[in-house]
């Protein structure tokens, strides 16, 4: 009786401390939102207000239209969805090649897949760089979608988890007359759709979060995504800090509402990325 | 796929030893220098600088981050009330994006900001954060530490979440207590998951670009310009490409030998 009350108390004392501490987490942030409805003469007045006082709502249509952000919002969603379709489907092919065949080097392969995971473009950037402007993909969609769909993870998710499914599971789809493309569809893309949504969601963050890789390839206004035309924004109205603070909230609400709905998902995959970069 | 990755990782990896070799810069066709970009490098005390800036940036954040997020995955491991709604919250910096991130934080260390506003209200004196030679660099560590604290304690979750329950029964019915527990049980059963965490931290900070790009821009001075700065600065910005892809090389070697080393620890983890 007692010591379940102490440990009660042990534990009251536990959340009280990291609710603490999730607040000072959280300041930052909070911090963001607050500052983008002050009116900017109240930005820095001590001591903080954290509630704006009036509530400047005009700050975000204001900083809207300043910069095209429709067209970075879109630019940034075309992206990511033609990298995050195209990665699903040929890292899974790739890795139901791995798993379910067998075919000579095949071990070689993947060593030699595996090994591309230790090249983040960050180490890459002037070969790379190099190649998009030969192949003349500077400013183009299919340069900021190609090149990053070329990534090993998800190839290792893939065979990973398709290792797991039964061999006899494929053989008789074959055996009951499904051709290859259709074994592959029917049969085994569907018992894989966790590791399917975890890659999903993992490469749409990515590449909804990218910068390095299109600030190096973009120069073309209509082309910037969203870090870029950020990244801009802030460059361009440094002090103006209301409006900035504004886009980045609204920047922010995609990647949060994602977390939201698919926080599962979104853990697994970050729990998994032990072996990306 | 397999084209894709041989066209975008093989090629420039390949291709990037050829350049470091040579003298390039974008307009007339590479000249074979053979080894001259390295000798250069070795000699040029901001190369070295930029060495010893990212050094001090990756173990600055990682020594922190192997304890700091430890503990965070201890108490979130731990039966609390309201545990997943304050884990949700404590996420956030995590998920927030990259851009957003480093502006946040340049807002933060702004004279006025949050941080100097703290400092005062604690009766300590401003400081300059990123204006400042000294603070900059604690500066970019300790936004790096909101960020991915958080980022690791969730592989750490996992990791103490793998361990079967049967151990800590086991534990409580010999009469082990807290810290005998976590000394004997927790520490080595979750001894791969540490170091997945030290080898990948180190990885994942050694590359850091972004966020020192718009909150510094290596400054002031070339107090915070890491490697990978350097890199993009040498090959975009004077077009020295050769030069770049030699400083490139040693990013890529340093990368190489940590991303081997885990390598290593999946497949014994494998097999164990």
């Amino acid at each position: 009786m007692a010591a379940g009350r102490r440990r009660d108390l042990l534990s009251w004392i536990g959340v009280f401390l990291v609710a603490g501490w999730g607040l000072v987490q959280m300041a930052p942030i909070l911090w963001m939102v607050s500052t983008s409805l002050k009116p900017l003469n109240q930005v820095f007045a001590l001591p903080i207000q954290w509630l704006p006082r009036p509530v400047e709502w005009g700050n975000y249509p204001d900083a809207w239209n300043q910069f095209p952000f429709a067209r970075y919002f879109a630019n940034s969603f075309i992206v990511s969805l033609s990298v995050t379709v195209l990665n699903v489907l040929l890292a899974g092919m790739a890795g139901y090649s791995l798993a379910k065949y067998r075919y000579f080097g095949q071990r070689a392969l993947f060593i030699a897949i595996l090994s591309t995971l230790m090249l983040p473009i960050e180490v890459l950037m002037v070969p790379t760089f190099i190649i998009a402007k030969d192949l003349g993909w500077l400013n183009s969609y299919q340069g900021l979608i190609i090149p990053v769909v070329a990534d090993a993870f998800g190839i290792f998710l893939m065979r990973q988890y398709m290792l797991s499914l039964p061999d006899s599971l494929v053989e008789a789809a074959r055996i009951d007359g499904a051709g290859e493309l259709g074994t592959y569809f029917r049969i085994v893309l569907p018992l894989c759709w966790p590791a399917v949504l975890t890659l999903a969601i993992l490469t749409w963050r990515e590449t909804w979060d990218a910068f390095v890789w299109p600030y190096l390839i973009i120069t073309d206004d209509a082309l910037r995504t969203i870090p870029i035309g950020l990244e801009r924004f802030e460059s361009q109205y440094v002090t103006t800090y209301n409006s900035v603070m504004a886009i980045s909230t609204i920047s922010m609400i995609p990647m949060v509402l994602l977390f939201f709905f698919f926080q599962r998902a979104f853990i697994r995959g970050i729990a998994l990325s032990g072996l990306k970069d | 796929m397999f084209l894709l990755l041989v066209v975008f990782k093989f090629i420039p990896m390949v291709q990037a030893l050829y350049l470091s070799l040579t003298n390039y810069d974008l307009l007339s066709p590479p000249r074979f220098i053979g080894l001259r970009n390295y000798v250069d490098l070795l000699g040029d005390p901001l190369f070295h600088q930029s060495v010893a800036v990212t050094v001090y940036y990756v173990f600055g954040t990682c020594v922190f981050i192997w304890f700091l997020s430890l503990a965070a995955a201890l108490i979130f491991n731990a039966p609390l009330p309201g545990r997943n709604f304050l884990r949700t919250l404590y996420f956030l910096p995590a998920i927030v994006p990259v851009v957003v991130y480093a502006i946040i934080w340049l807002f933060m260390f702004h004279p006025y900001g949050l941080a100097n506003a703290t400092l005062q209200s604690l009766g300590l004196p401003s400081l300059g954060w990123l204006g400042d030679r000294r603070a900059a660099m604690p500066g970019l560590i300790l936004s790096a530490l909101w960020r991915f604290v958080p980022y690791f304690m969730i592989i750490y979750l996992a990791g103490l979440q793998n361990i079967p329950n049967e151990y800590y029964e086991a534990a409580a019915i010999d009469g082990a207590a807290g810290a005998q527990v976590f000394r004997y049980v927790t520490l080595p059963l979750l001894r791969p998951t540490v170091l997945l965490v030290i080898i990948l931290s180190i990885v994942f900070m050694s590359k850091v670009f972004t966020n020192v790009l718009i909150m510094t821009g290596g400054g002031p001075g070339s107090a915070t310009r890491v490697l990978s700065l350097f890199i993009y600065q040498t090959g975009f910005q004077y077009f020295k490409m050769g030069l770049a892809s030699a400083a490139s090389m040693f990013l890529l070697f340093g990368t190489m030998v940590f991303t081997l080393l885990q390598l290593r620890i999946f497949r014994d983890d494998g097999r164990g």
